[in-house]
């Protein structure tokens, strides 16, 4: 949603810095309608260079600061470009209508007059847009129509995301997003400060979240940055590894779309039969398929080597930070107290002893177009790498995991015989209706593949309780092991399908506030023995019980921050209402900050 | 296949009359279906006539089946550490909602619930299953009850901890 594609602004690149130039005229020009305009000057309290001052000692309310001068061109011409196409369809359907000089006139005069309304509007944006960072929360007064004055409370705020996509980096201005769990859309999209001003931000926030969530300041509040450990940077062969293993899942349905498209336009003048008969088509038929698959795999590659070009993930006390991206820049940062799931990711990579590593929080949108949330770790690494970076951020080792009853193998033998019954006599039905091959017979080859396929999903798939964490794992094309902390656990389902329920199953999903697991890939130890499963869980909702005893009695005894995890946890997930907005998100503002 | 197993009798059940509540929802969603589909037959005529009232008859009947089977399955339990629900026709499903994790407590009332004087009770955690905590077919007063005793457990529960 706010995810401005650097492909749509690179080429206004040019005009944004000649905008740029002249930015000082647009602010002094009477021209801009601005109804307030004589209102005491909001620039001269506001200090807009954002000097990265080693003062800010303690957690005081700072004062407020207005966004970077540059982001008034930056934004007129990113809206500018957005609503040109628009308007140009207008001017020339409506030139037409009317004609000749006149018609060329008034759209000229309707372009004008646009661009007039459109600076106006991103000058005024930049007037009213004022956001300080108090003790403890990060305020933000915005609004050309509707204002809006909207707190957050730091401790509730999850991830604070820097990104810069090649234009702005040009610029030296960088968008920032704030996420607390609450709510489907980024709660603060500060745009645009300078990268300066960002890093600043992001600093801050962090050593205020250390400081309310400890009750008093430390030491560590200090606006210089902190030792930062590099837990992990991306060599340039993983990086390589990161491209080929990444295809793009999206990218063949939509080759076919346009493949098809195109087919379908040329072939009114194609005739419907090639020379070579059938044989020529079904080789064309395989080359498609190829050629697909190829183009999908490329496709990925590159998104995957942009998008974690120069991968690097440091920590910096109780916060992980990550760098990525060629073109575009990211610099995210996420509190390890708000970690909700750790998932290890090695589906094919495994043959090779590679694996993946996603970090969940509570603090992505869900169904954000935008996946941040999953690309918040690490890419590729070997799979040793990945297990000691889970133990050092969790302090737990993937050991064996408990499989489910020997008898599941059966079960989804049964499954995969019923779906390739079910093609077969598809086959029989398309022999007889429409082609008369004898096409059912390409499933039946499939049957001696059953039982490695069931006993391959059986091996895949299991659970354990470790002494912090529950284990989960599922999925052979796809496997995913997913680690849990009991105290994040929020609800526990227990559900049998029919099915299930034949074979005495039960599936125990293990609910988190993460935000992937809105997709439906949530912790669960899939086809336990019905008793297990009832077993499970009432043990993890104890587990859940003794474990924030335990945080809670280390928070009490030891200082906190003293091991790993107990950093100031008091702000959680911590519920959907964390942002007190005094308005509709959804109003016009929020609208115009995409 | 054990279609419709009676829940355990230790539960809590729901008030009968919430049968009523499902079998008019599936009343309501026939005569609708059936009802538009009456318009568009009207209109293009491709159908028998009797097809709407077949269709609403089908979803009638199905409707009564499930609310009965669905009743049967339903059942919840306020325990020491959590609300435990137990329901589903096809799949059964059983969830455990600690009160550490309850986030608000909402009792509501439709329009086909008031017209059967029943009411919901909807715990919301911040889960990304927050939907599946729904407590139908109580009376107004056990429902607010029930609100309000979830609300004093969380309360209460998030005085020793406030994850």
């Amino acid at each position: 949603m706010n995810d401005d594609s650097g492909g749509v602004s690179d080429p206004d690149e040019a005009t944004a810095t000649r905008e740029g130039s002249t930015e000082p005229n647009i602010e002094g020009d009477p021209g801009p309608p601005d109804a307030k305009g004589d209102v005491t000057d909001p620039g001269a309290v506001r200090s807009d260079d954002a000097p990265v001052d080693g003062g800010a000692a303690m957690p005081v309310d700072e004062e407020s600061r207005a966004l970077t001068p540059l982001s008034i061109p930056y934004r007129s011409v990113r809206r500018g470009a957005s609503i040109a196409f628009t308007l140009l369809f207008f001017v020339v359907s409506g030139s037409s209508v009317i004609g000749g000089a006149v018609g060329q006139l008034v759209g000229l005069a309707l372009i004008g007059l646009t661009i007039v309304a459109l600076i106006a509007y991103e000058v005024s944006y930049w007037r009213r847009y004022e956001y300080a960072l108090t003790a403890d929360t990060f305020d933000i007064r915005s609004g050309v129509f509707r204002r809006r004055n909207r707190e957050i409370p730091v401790d509730r705020i999850q991830n604070v995301d820097i990104s810069r996509n090649l234009v702005q980096r040009l610029l030296g201005i960088a968008a920032v997003d704030l996420e607390t769990a609450g709510g489907g859309a980024t709660e603060a999209a500060v745009r645009y400060v300078t990268f300066e001003e960002a890093k600043r931000l992001q600093r801050s926030l962090a050593a205020r979240k250390r400081s309310v969530g400890e009750g008093a300041t430390t030491d560590s509040e200090t606006t210089a940055a902190p030792a930062a450990d590099i837990l992990f940077d991306l060599t340039p062969r993983e990086l390589a590894l990161v491209g080929i293993f990444s295809f793009d899942v999206r990218a063949p349905g939509l080759l076919l779309f346009v493949g098809y498209g195109v087919v379908s336009a040329g072939r009114a003048g194609l005739p419907i039969s090639l020379p070579g008969g059938e044989a020529t088509l079904v080789l064309a038929a395989v080359a498609l398929v190829l050629l697909v698959a190829f183009l999908s795999w490329a496709v990925g590659a590159v998104a995957a080597v942009l998008n974690y070009y120069d991968f690097r993930l440091t920590r910096v006390d109780e916060e992980l930070q990550y760098e990525r991206g060629l073109l575009r820049r990211y610099d995210g940062s996420i509190p390890l107290d708000k970690v909700q799931t750790l998932t290890v990711d090695d589906p094919l990579k495994r043959r090779f002893g590679y694996a993946s590593l996603l970090v969940e929080t509570a603090g992505y949108g869900a169904g954000s177009s935008d996946d941040r949330g999953s690309q918040a770790a690490v890419p590729i690494a070997s799979r040793e790498r990945v297990l000691a970076l889970v133990d050092d951020l969790e302090d737990v080792a993937i050991g064996d995991l408990e499989r489910p009853p020997k008898r599941v193998r059966r079960r989804y033998a049964a499954r995969y015989l019923i779906a390739i019954a079910v093609l077969t006599g598809l086959g029989v039905a398309a022999e007889r209706l429409l082609v008369g091959d004898p096409v059912w017979v390409g499933p039946l080859v499939l049957v001696p593949l059953v039982p490695v396929a069931a006993h391959l999903k059986w091996r895949h798939r299991g659970y354990a309780l470790a002494d912090d964490h529950v284990i989960t794992r599922n999925g052979v094309l796809r496997r995913q092991t997913k680690l849990v902390p009991y105290y994040r656990v929020q609800t526990v389902i227990d559900s049998r399908t029919p099915f299930q329920r034949r074979w005495s199953l039960g599936t125990v999903t293990a609910d988190t506030a993460g935000s992937l697991s809105l997709t439906g890939a949530d912790a669960a130890a899939a086809d336990v023995d019905d008793e297990t499963a009832a077993r499970l869980r009432e043990i993890l909702v104890d587990r859940l019980y003794e474990s924030l005893d335990r945080r809670h009695r280390d928070r009490r005894i030891a200082p906190p921050g003293a091991d790993g995890w107990s950093g100031g946890d008091e702000g959680d997930e911590g519920g959907r209402r964390t942002v007190r907005a005094s308005d509709d998100r959804r109003g016009t503002d929020a609208a115009a900050e995409d | 296949m054990s279609l419709g197993t009676s829940v355990d009798p230790d539960l809590q059940r729901l008030d009968p009359r919430v049968r009523t509540v499902w079998v008019l929802k599936s009343a309501l969603a026939a005569a609708l279906l059936g009802g538009g589909m009456f318009a568009v037959n009207r209109v293009v005529d491709v159908l028998p006539w009797y097809t709407p009232l077949v269709l609403g008859g089908l979803i009638i009947v199905v409707g009564v089946t499930f609310a009965v089977l669905r009743y049967r399955a339903w059942g919840y339990e306020v325990r020491n550490d959590g609300i435990y629900l137990e329901r589903g026709v096809l799949t059964q499903v059983r969830t455990v909602v600690p009160f550490v994790r309850i986030q608000h407590v909402d009792s509501s009332r439709s329009p086909v619930e008031r017209l059967a004087g029943l009411a919901t009770t909807v715990v919301y955690t911040a889960g990304s299953r927050g939907a599946d905590v729904t407590v139908p077919g109580l009376t107004p007063v056990r429902a607010d009850d029930l609100r309000e005793r979830l609300k004093q457990l969380a309360i209460r529960s998030e005085g020793e901890d406030a994850v």
